[in-house]
C-alpha cells in the first residue's frame, strides 16, 4: 500500500467510516486494506488539477501543471490519465496507466512534439514521476501483497504500520512505516528506511479536506532526505463521480485529449 | 659585536641550554596539534578565481570527486561481461552502497544471507596490522577506518555512485514498448544475459568508453565521495572488499583524488623516514670525517633542534603540513650542520694553541663570523624569496625554512659554545693535542682528493682561457636546453613507474576514454529572452510560412493583431513577452473559433464514439447530429469519408480523426502556444544550440588526448533514438528494412523543435536514477556541462585541449554568445602550475638581485659581487639546460629547486672569494695564492659539498618522484656549483686579476678577518702547507 500520496487526492467511503468504532480490534492487514481504499479508491472516478513544485536541494524550483483523471474499473483495478499543461514545452504531453492489481501495470506515453505514442514496458514502478520526488508507484499505489504489514503502535489518533517488502531485492528500501489517521483511515505520513535503517524519504499529506464526503488530501509532499530535494503537490478542482467512461483511457485519447481535462 | 652572542653563551652556558631546551619543549608540545593537508588544490589560495569557479561548477552540477575503480578481465572470452565478473561487480556495488559504521566504530557492509536467510552484517578493520604502520597512523592521526562524517554517515555518496547496477538504460522491449531500467538490473545468471548487458552498454554513448571499455575487457565504478581527503581510505576499502576475487578479475584504483590523497599519505611516511635517514647519513659522514662522537653530537643537536623548532612554529602558527612543508626537515638538516661543522673543525685545530676552551671559541668565531653570517643570509634570502610566490604552501615552506636556517645560525653561535663549555672535557682536548691527527687524519684519508684538487688548481690558473671558453660553451648549450624546457606536471607521475597508482593509471587509460576529467561549462554570455518586438517579427515570419497560403485572410488578420500588440507593448518599459502572448492567444482563439469550430466539434464527437462495431454510416450519422457545424465543413468530411467506407471500428475512427486533424491542426491558437514554447525555451533546449554543442564535442574528441566527451546532448540523442525506434518486422522486404533502418538511424539526433527536445528531456528527468541528467545540464537548462575525459593528466595535454577549444570557438561562433569556463582537478592543476612557473621565475629573479647586493656589500666590491654570482649562474643554467635536454618535465619540485640552488650554491663562492683575497694579500700576488687556494680552502669546500649532497641522498630511495627529484637535483647542484667554483672562479680571477687584486693600496680590499684574525689563520695555513 502507499500513502496519501495519491495524485488524485484521497478519499474514504462513508461505509468505511462507520467501521471506525470497532477499529481497535483490527489487524494490521485490515487497517492497511481500509487505508488503501480510502487513499486510492474514493468514488467511482475522480478528477483533479495538480500543481507540482519540485524544489531541488539548492533551492531552485521547477513547476509542472497537469490534470489527472481516475476511474475505478473491475475489482481493484484502476485507470489513470495524466495531461500536462505547463511548462510550455511539455504542453499536451500525456500518460496513461492501467493499474492491474494482479499483474503488471500497463503504461503509455504521448509526446505531441514528436507525434509519438510509446508503450512503456512493465518494469520498475519505483521510477521518478516526471523528474519529481514522487514515484510512479505513488501515483497508482503499491500493491498490498508486496509487503507484510505489522501494527507497531496505536496512538490516540493514528495507527502506525510497519511494512516490510516480501522480496527485498525488488526495492531500494528495507521497510517503510505509515501513520494512518484512525478516524478517516487516511494515511498521513510514510517514512522509508534504507538498508542501514536510516530514514531517507518521507511522504506527507499536508492538507486534508472533505470533498463530496471523501477525506481528500489537497496538498502532499515528498522529501528526499538524501539529496534535499522536495516536491509539493497542490490539488484543486477535485471532483468525484463525474461519470468518466472507460473509452477515454485509451491510446486514441492520448493523441486527442478528452474534454474532461480541459480547465 | 661579532662576539656578543658567543661571549654571552660562554659566560652563561647553562642559561643558553635552558632557553634552547625550553624552546624545544615548547615546539614539541605543538606537535600533537598537527594537521595535514594533502590537497594539491591548496596550491591555490582559497579565494583564487579558478578555484572559486571550480567549486561553483561542482555545486551547480552536483559534481563530486570520484574514486575510479576499474575491473579488468582479459582472460575470459567475453571480457568482463561474464556471469562471474558481473556478479562480483554487483556484489561490490551493493557492498559500497550499504557501507555503514558498525557498533564498534568499524566499517561494515550488508550482505544477503544464504538462501532466504536474513541479511548479515560484515564488519571489517582496515587499519594497518604492523606496529610501524599503527605507530605512523597514530602519529599522523590517520585512521584508515575513517569512512564516515561527523554524523556517522558514509562518505560514499551512494545515490550518485556510477556503476552498471545503478545507471539507467532505455531499451526496446517486446511489442514495441520501451523499457526503462538499470543497465544491470540484476546480476546475470547466464552468459547470454551477460552479453545483453554488454550490448546495452555499448549502444549507449554515455556508457561506452566511460563505464565500460569499448574493448569489452573492463568496467569502471565511479565512487563519489564527500571530500577527496577520504579517497585513500575508500581505495583501501575497495581493496579489502575485492581481496577474495579471482585473479582473472584485476582491480585497479585510480583517479586524481586517489592519486593526490595517496600521495599525501605516503608523504607522511616519507617525512617519518627520509628526514631521520638524512640525519643518519650526515651523522655517518661526519663520523667518517671526524671520528669522534662527542664532536659530532653538537652539529646533530643543532640540526635536530632547528627542525623541531621550525616544525613546532609552523604547527603552532596553525599552518597545515603540506607536501612542501613535509620536506622542511630534509632541507634543514644538511644546511643546519654545515656551520657548526666549520666551527668544530676549526676549534679542534686551534685548541692546542690557546689551551683554553673559551679563548679558542672566541678565536674561531671571530675568524668565521662573517662568512658564516653571509652564507646563512644568502641561504635565507634564497628560501625567503619563495615568500613572494603566489602559492600559499610554497610561501609557508620558504619562510619556515628561512626561519630554520636563521635559527641554525643562532644555535651555532650560542649552543655550540655552550656545548663546548659544558660537554667537551678539557682532558680529552688535551689528550688530543698530544696526538694532533684530527685534521691530518682526514687530509691523509683524502690525500688523493688533495692531490687532485691541487692539480686542478694548476689547470684553472694556466688554462684559464680554455676554461672560460668551455664555460661559455656550456652556457650556450644550457641556454639552448632551457629553450627546450617543457613545463608540465601530473600528480599521478609523482609516483614511481611501478607504483600501483601509476600501473592502474596506465591500464585504465589504455582501456577507457580516460580517467582524467575536466569540465567545460557553457552558459549564455547574457541571459536574454527575445523581447516583444523580436518575438513578433519571428511570429509574423512563421505564421506566413504556415498559414499564408491556406488562410490568407486569417493570416492577414492575425498579423494585424500581432502588429497592434507589438506597437502597444514595445513602448512600455516593461515589455513582458508573456503578456503579449496572453492577448495573442485570445485573438488567435477568436480566429480559430470562426475557422475551426466545426471541425473541433466534429472531431470531439468522433473521438468519443464507441469504436465497437462502428461503421462509416454510423459515424456519418453521429457527425450529422453535431450541432453548430457549418455545412461546408460537414460536406468536406462526408466527402472524405466516402473513401474510407471499407474500414470499420477503431481503424475507421482513427482514419476519420486523422482527416479532422488536418483541419484542427490549422489552429492559430495552437500555433501561438507552440511558438511560445519555442521562443521561451532555455538555451540548452534550443536545437540550434544543441547541434552546436554536438559539433563542439566532435571537435574536442578529434584531439588525440581526449578520449571521450559526454554531455546532455548524448543523453538526448540516445533517448530520442529509443523513443522513435521502430522495430523492423521479420517479414519486411530488404528495401523496407533499409528505409526503416535509415529512419531509425536518423532519429539518433537532436530533435527539430525545442518542444520535442523538452519532451525527450522530461523522459530523461523521470528515470530510475533521478537527476542523473543534471550533472550535465542545470535544471533550468541555461548552463551545460561537458565532461571531457583525457587519457593523460599532464598539464600540457590539458592546456592543448583548452587551446583547441578556444580556436574552435573563434572559428565557429556559437548561435548565441557563450561564456565558457573550465573546471575539474585536471584543469586546476594547469592553473597552479602556471602560477608556480611565473612565481618561481619572479622569486628567482628577486633572490638573484638580493644575493648580488649582499655579495657586493660583503666584498665591498661590485666586481667581487658579480664574480660571486657567476658559479651559481652557470650552475642554474646548466641544471635547467640539462632538464631541457633530458626532456624531463619542469614540474613542481623542479620549479622550487631554482630558488634553493641560488641560496645554496653561492656559499662556495663566498668561501672561495673570501679566502682568495686573503691568500693573495698574504702571498702578494694571485699567482702564488692559487696554489694555497687548492689546498685547505678547496678541501673545506669539497667537504661541505659532499656533506650536503650525502644529506640529500636518502631521498633517492623514496617511492615518490618529487622526493627523488629533489634529492637528485640537490646532489647535482652541489656537484656542479662545486666544479664551477673551483674551476671557473680561479679562471675568472686570473683573467681579471688586474682589477680584482690591484698591486697597490689594498686598504679598500678589507676582509672580515683582516687585523685581528690573520695571525692564527696564517699559522694554520702554514700547517696546511707543511702537510
Amino acid at each position: 500500500m502507499k500513502t496519501c500520496t495519491s495524485m488524485l487526492g484521497c478519499a474514504g467511503l462513508i461505509l468505511m467510516l462507520a467501521g471506525v468504532g470497532m477499529a481497535e480490534d483490527l489487524t494490521a492487514d485490515a487497517i492497511v486494506a481500509k487505508a488503501n481504499r480510502v487513499a486510492y479508491y474514493a468514488g467511482k472516478d475522480g478528477r483533479a488539477a495538480v500543481r507540482m513544485t519540485i524544489t531541488d536541494g539548492k533551492g531552485g524550483t521547477r513547476v509542472r501543471e497537469f490534470a489527472i483523471l481516475r476511474l475505478n474499473t473491475t475489482g481493484e483495478n484502476q485507470k489513470f490519465y495524466v495531461f500536462f499543461r505547463e511548462p510550455a514545452d511539455v504542453r499536451k504531453m500525456a500518460f496513461l496507466v492501467w493499474k492491474n492489481v494482479d499483474g503488471e501495470d500497463d503504461r503509455w506515453l504521448w509526446l505531441p512534439a514528436l507525434n509519438l505514442t510509446r508503450r512503456i514496458a512493465p518494469g520498475d514502478k519505483r521510477t521518478s514521476f516526471v523528474g519529481s520526488d514522487f514515484l510512479y508507484e505513488d501515483v497508482s499505489g503499491r500493491n498490498l501483497n508486496e509487503d507484510t504489514h505489522e501494527l507497531v503502535e496505536t496512538t490516540d489518533t493514528q495507527y502506525v504500520i510497519r511494512n516490510t517488502p516480501r522480496n527485498p531485492g525488488s526495492v531500494e528500501f528495507k521497510s517503510y512505516t505509515v501513520w494512518i489517521d484512525k478516524d478517516t483511515f487516511l494515511p498521513r505520513k510514510a517514512e522509508y528506511l534504507d538498508a542501514n535503517g536510516a530514514c531517507y524519504r518521507r511522504v506527507e499529506g499536508l492538507k486534508v479536506e472533505m470533498i463530496q464526503g471523501h477525506p481528500t488530501v489537497m496538498e502532499s509532499a515528498v522529501s528526499d532526505l538524501v539529496s534535499g530535494s522536495r516536491t509539493v503537490n497542490t490539488f484543486t478542482r477535485v471532483e468525484y463521480d463525474i461519470g468518466l467512461t472507460d473509452g477515454i483511457f485509451t491510446e486514441r485519447f492520448l493523441r486527442r485529449p478528452p474534454r474532461e481535462v480541459e480547465p | 659585536m661579532k662576539l656578543t652572542l658567543t661571549n654571552f653563551s660562554l659566560r652563561h652556558p647553562w642559561l643558553v641550554l635552558i632557553v634552547v631546551l625550553l624552546s624545544t619543549v615548547w615546539a614539541l608540545f605543538q606537535f600533537p596539534k598537527v594537521t595535514f593537508d594533502n590537497d594539491p588544490e591548496n596550491m591555490l589560495a582559497e579565494d583564487e578565481g579558478v578555484r572559486v569557479y571550480h567549486h561553483r561548477i561542482k555545486e551547480a552540477f552536483s559534481l563530486y570527486d570520484f574514486v575510479v575503480v576499474g575491473i579488468v578481465n582479459e582472460k575470459h572470452p567475453d571480457g568482463v561481461f561474464n556471469v562471474g565478473t558481473l556478479g562480483r561487480i554487483d556484489r561490490l556495488t551493493r557492498d559500497l552502497l550499504s557501507l555503514h559504521r558498525s557498533e564498534d566504530g568499524k566499517p561494515a557492509v550488508v550482505r544477503p544471507g544464504d538462501g532466504a536467510g536474513p541479511n548479515r552484517i560484515q564488519s571489517m578493520d582496515l587499519g594497518p596490522t604492523g606496529w610501524w604502520g599503527q605507530m605512523l597512523g597514530r602519529a599522523f592521526s590517520h585512521d584508515p577506518n575513517n569512512l564516515f562524517d561527523a554524523e556517522g554517515r558514509s562518505v560514499i555518496i551512494g545515490h550518485e555512485l556510477i556503476g552498471p547496477g545503478v545507471v539507467d538504460n532505455i531499451k526496446q522491449a517486446d511489442q514495441g514498448s520501451l523499457r526503462i531500467e538499470f543497465l544491470m538490473e540484476h546480476p546475470p545468471r547466464t552468459p547470454a544475459e551477460a552479453r545483453i548487458i554488454r550490448d546495452d552498454a555499448m549502444s549507449n554513448p554515455l556508457y561506452a568508453g566511460t563505464l565500460v571499455s569499448e574493448d569489452e575487457k573492463a568496467i569502471c565504478l565511479y565512487i563519489p565521495i564527500v571530500t577527496k581527503t577520504y579517497s585513500y581510505n575508500v581505495a583501501e576499502l575497495v581493496r579489502a572488499l575485492t581481496r577474495d576475487w579471482t585473479t582473472e578479475d584485476r582491480v585497479y584504483i585510480t583517479g586524481l583524488p586517489v592519486a593526490e590523497d595517496t600521495f599525501g599519505v605516503e608523504m607522511l611516511v616519507q617525512m617519518a623516514t627520509s628526514a631521520p635517514l638524512a640525519g643518519l647519513a650526515i651523522f655517518l659522514l661526519m663520523w667518517f670525517f671526524f671520528k669522534r662522537v662527542s664532536l659530532i653530537i653538537a652539529p646533530m643537536l643543532v640540526a635536530i633542534i632547528s627542525v623541531i623548532c621550525t616544525m613546532g612554529l609552523l604547527i603552532g602558527l596553525g599552518y597545515d603540513v603540506h607536501i612542501m612543508s613535509s620536506m622542511i626537515a630534509i632541507f634543514l638538516m644538511p644546511i643546519a650542520v654545515a656551520d657548526s661543522v666549520h666551527i668544530l673543525s676549526e676549534f679542534f685545530d686551534a685548541y692546542h694553541r690557546f689551551r683554553d676552551k673559551a679563548e679558542t671559541v672566541r678565536h674561531v668565531i671571530r675568524h668565521l663570523f662573517k662568512p658564516m653570517l653571509y652564507t646563512s643570509l644568502t641561504t635565507i634570502a634564497g628560501f625567503a624569496s619563495l615568500g613572494t610566490t603566489p602559492i600559499p604552501p610554497v610561501q609557508v615552506f620558504g619562510l619556515h625554512v628561512a626561519f630554520g636556517v636563521a635559527l641554525a645560525w643562532v644555535l651555532t653561535m650560542t649552543l655550540i659554545p655552550a656545548y663546548i663549555m659544558l660537554a667537551v672535557r678539557t682532558r680529552m682536548l688535551d689528550a688530543m693535542q698530544d696526538c694532533p691527527v684530527k685534521p691530518g687524519e682526514c687530509a691523509v684519508r683524502s690525500s688523493w682528493l688533495n692531490r687532485t684538487l691541487e692539480s686542478l688548481g694548476d689547470v684553472s690558473y694556466r688554462r684559464w682561457r680554455v676554461i672560460m671558453a668551455l664555460s661559455l660553451l656550456v652556457v650556450a648549450l644550457s641556454i639552448t636546453g632551457i629553450v627546450r624546457i617543457r613545463v608540465n606536471d601530473n600528480p599521478v607521475k609523482w609516483f614511481t613507474a611501478g607504483h600501483s597508482i601509476r600501473v592502474a593509471d596506465t591500464v585504465l587509460n589504455a582501456h577507457f576514454g580516460g580517467t582524467y576529467t575536466a569540465y567545460l561549462t557553457l552558459e549564455p554570455a547574457v541571459v536574454q529572452v527575445p523581447d516583444c518586438h523580436e518575438q513578433a517579427a519571428i511570429m509574423e515570419r512563421e505564421v506566413k510560412v504556415r498559414f499564408g497560403a491556406i488562410f490568407p485572410q486569417a493570416t492577414e488578420r492575425f498579423t494585424t493583431a500581432l502588429r497592434a500588440l507589438e506597437q502597444q507593448y514595445r513602448t512600455m518599459w516593461s515589455s513582458d513577452p508573456n503578456r503579449c502572448f496572453v492577448e495573442l492567444v485570445e485573438t488567435a482563439g477568436q480566429i480559430d473559433e470562426e475557422a475551426l469550430a466545426s471541425w473541433n466539434a466534429m472531431a470531439e464527437t468522433i473521438n468519443y464514439l464507441d469504436p465497437e462495431s462502428l461503421t462509416a454510416a454510423g459515424l456519418l450519422e453521429a457527425v450529422n447530429r453535431v450541432a453548430g457545424v457549418n455545412a461546408v465543413d460537414r460536406e468536406i468530411l462526408s466527402g472524405r469519408l466516402k473513401s474510407l467506407t471499407a474500414l470499420t471500428g477503431e481503424s475507421l475512427q482513427n482514419a476519420v480523426l486523422a482527416v479532422c486533424d488536418e483541419y484542427t491542426g490549422r489552429s492559430f491558437r495552437e500555433f501561438v502556444l507552440d511558438m511560445r514554447a519555442e521562443l521561451s525555451a532555455p538555451l540548452f533546449k534550443q536545437p540550434d544550440m544543441l547541434r552546436y554543442v554536438e559539433r563542439l564535442q566532435e571537435y574536442l574528441l578529434s584531439q588525440p588526448v581526449v578520449g571521450k566527451v559526454s554531455s546532455s546532448v548524448d543523453a538526448l540523442k540516445k533517448a530520442a533514438y529509443e523513443l522513435n525506434f521502430v522495430s523492423i518486422p521479420a517479414y519486411a522486404k530488404p528495401e523496407e528494412r533499409a528505409v526503416l533502418d535509415a529512419r531509425n538511424r536518423a532519429s539518433f539526433a537532436v530533435p527539430d523543435t525545442a518542444s520535442a527536445v523538452g519532451q525527450v528531456f522530461t523522459q530523461l528527468e523521470g528515470m530510475k536514477r533521478k537527476d542523473a541528467l543534471f550533472h550535465m545540464v542545470t535544471r533550468d537548462y541555461q548552463r551545460l556541462n561537458l565532461w571531457v575525459q583525457l587519457k593523460s593528466g599532464d598539464n600540457r595535454d590539458m592546456e592543448s585541449v583548452v587551446q583547441a577549444m578556444n580556436s574552435f570557438l573563434a572559428a565557429n561562433p556559437p548561435p548565441v554568445a557563450l561564456n565558457c569556463g573550465w573546471a575539474g582537478l585536471t584543469y586546476l592543476n594547469v592553473v597552479w602550475q602556471e602560477k608556480m612557473v611565473t612565481g618561481m621565475l619572479y622569486s628567482l629573479a628577486s633572490s638573484f638581485v638580493i644575493v648580488l647586493v649582499m655579495m657586493t656589500v660583503l666584498f665591498r666590491s661590485a666586481l667581487f659581487g658579480l664574480l660571486a654570482m657567476i658559479p651559481l649562474t652557470v650552475t642554474i643554467l646548466l641544471i635547467y639546460g640539462l632538464i631541457g635536454w633530458a626532456g624531463k618535465d619542469y614540474d613542481m619540485p623542479v620549479a622550487i629547486l631554482s630558488a634553493l640552488t641560488l641560496g645554496l650554491s653561492v656559499d662556495f663562492a663566498i668561501h672561495f672569494l673570501e679566502r682568495a683575497r686573503e691568500e693573495t694579500r698574504r702571498a702578494g700576488q694571485w699567482r702564488a695564492a692559487v696554489r694555497q687556494m687548492f689546498k685547505e680552502p678547496a678541501m673545506a669546500i669539497s667537504r661541505n659539498a659532499i656533506t650536503v649532497s650525502v644529506g640529500f641522498l636518502p631521498l633517492l630511495l623514496a617511492p615518490l618522484v618529487p622526493y627523488r627529484t629533489v634529492g637528485f637535483f640537490l646532489a647535482t647542484i652541489m656537484a656542479v656549483s662545486w666544479l664551477a667554483t673551483l674551476f671557473l672562479l680561479p679562471a675568472l680571477l686570473t683573467a681579471f686579476q688586474r682589477w680584482a687584486f690591484p698591486q697597490t693600496g689594498d686598504t679598500d680590499v678589507k676582509t672580515g678577518e683582516s687585523g685581528d684574525g690573520s695571525q692564527p689563520v696564517g699559522v694554520k695555513m702554514e700547517k696546511g702547507i707543511i702537510q
